[in-house]
């Protein structure tokens, strides 16, 4: 198995509610990909691709501040019902996950929820286990 | 004081860690902007204006997906760096609000940190607040 879709099989198994997995090339194109099973795509594959092409446009763009403020280490783009999440991986490859942002319910907090919080630490932790694979 | 004046308020009294506040236009353009007086902007303001830019078209793109989709309405965007987080989100139809946050990884933890969490529930509920006064 290859350690990109070791990598997708390990976060689909982390958090149940990553939705869609995929690993894309420089250019956007999708090299493996993880759908959970019995999920329909909210979102059509064509307007992911695009998504997935700004990301990569502004991880290139990003490079240029690597110098004054680090790596990059992940974006989340948060909508009511999805976030977003991309990883820049190695020689310009690219993580993105779709999860369920569906507001958390609960008894006791009354405020407004905002949606459920990504485990982006344990998310880069994956990716760095896997990074660390030859 | 206009309501753009109060976010930018709020929000630095809210956290100290955000080191600088900027509302922009959807051109990109800043319009008001406020930085911690003790903080020094670790990315020269020339590459923030581009990242700016940027981000006003995404969210251009981002608001007319969320009109084609169900992914519901965009609620923010995170860029996380070793360093710096930045996040982005829409005030209003005609406005952004771009946030520059410290991620200096927290001294006392013993696994790997990948940096501090923003606290986006506070962060959209003040949002939210000095919008009710619109």
């Amino acid at each position: 198995m290859d350690k990109y879709e070791k990598l997708l099989d390990m976060i689909m198994d982390f958090d149940d509610s990553v939705r869609f997995a995929a690993v894309t090339d420089e250019n956007g194109e999708m090299l493996w990909n993880s759908q959970r099973t019995g999920l329909k795509n909210i979102v059509p594959v064509t307007e992911t691709k695009q998504t997935i092409l700004r990301a990569l446009h502004a991880w290139k763009e990003n490079a240029g501040v690597k110098k004054n403020i680090g790596s990059g280490l992940y974006s989340i783009a948060s909508y009511e019902k999805i976030k977003r999440i991309t990883v820049p991986l190695d020689d310009g490859k690219l993580l993105f996950c779709s999860v369920n942002n569906d507001p958390v319910k609960s008894s006791i907090n009354k405020r407004k929820s905002y949606g459920h919080m990504a485990d982006m630490g344990k998310i880069l932790s994956i990716v760095d286990f896997i990074k660390s694979q030859k | 004081m206009g309501r753009y004046e109060k976010v930018l308020n709020m929000l630095m009294d809210y956290d100290e860690s955000i080191r600088l506040a900027v509302i922009s236009n959807t051109s990109g353009d800043i319009l008001w902007n406020s930085k911690r007086s003790d903080a020094k902007l670790q990315v020269p303001i020339t590459e923030t204006k581009k990242a700016l830019k940027r981000e006003s078209d995404d969210w251009v793109d981002r608001c007319k997906a969320a009109d084609r989709t169900a992914l519901g309405a965009p609620l923010y965007h995170i860029t996380s760096f070793e360093k710096t987080k930045r996040v982005t989100l829409p005030i209003d139809a005609f406005h952004l609000l771009f946030l520059s946050v410290d991620n200096t990884p927290m001294k006392n933890t013993k696994k790997k940190s990948y940096g501090r969490m923003v606290e986006m529930g506070k962060i959209l509920s003040i949002v939210d607040f000095v919008n009710t006064f619109e």
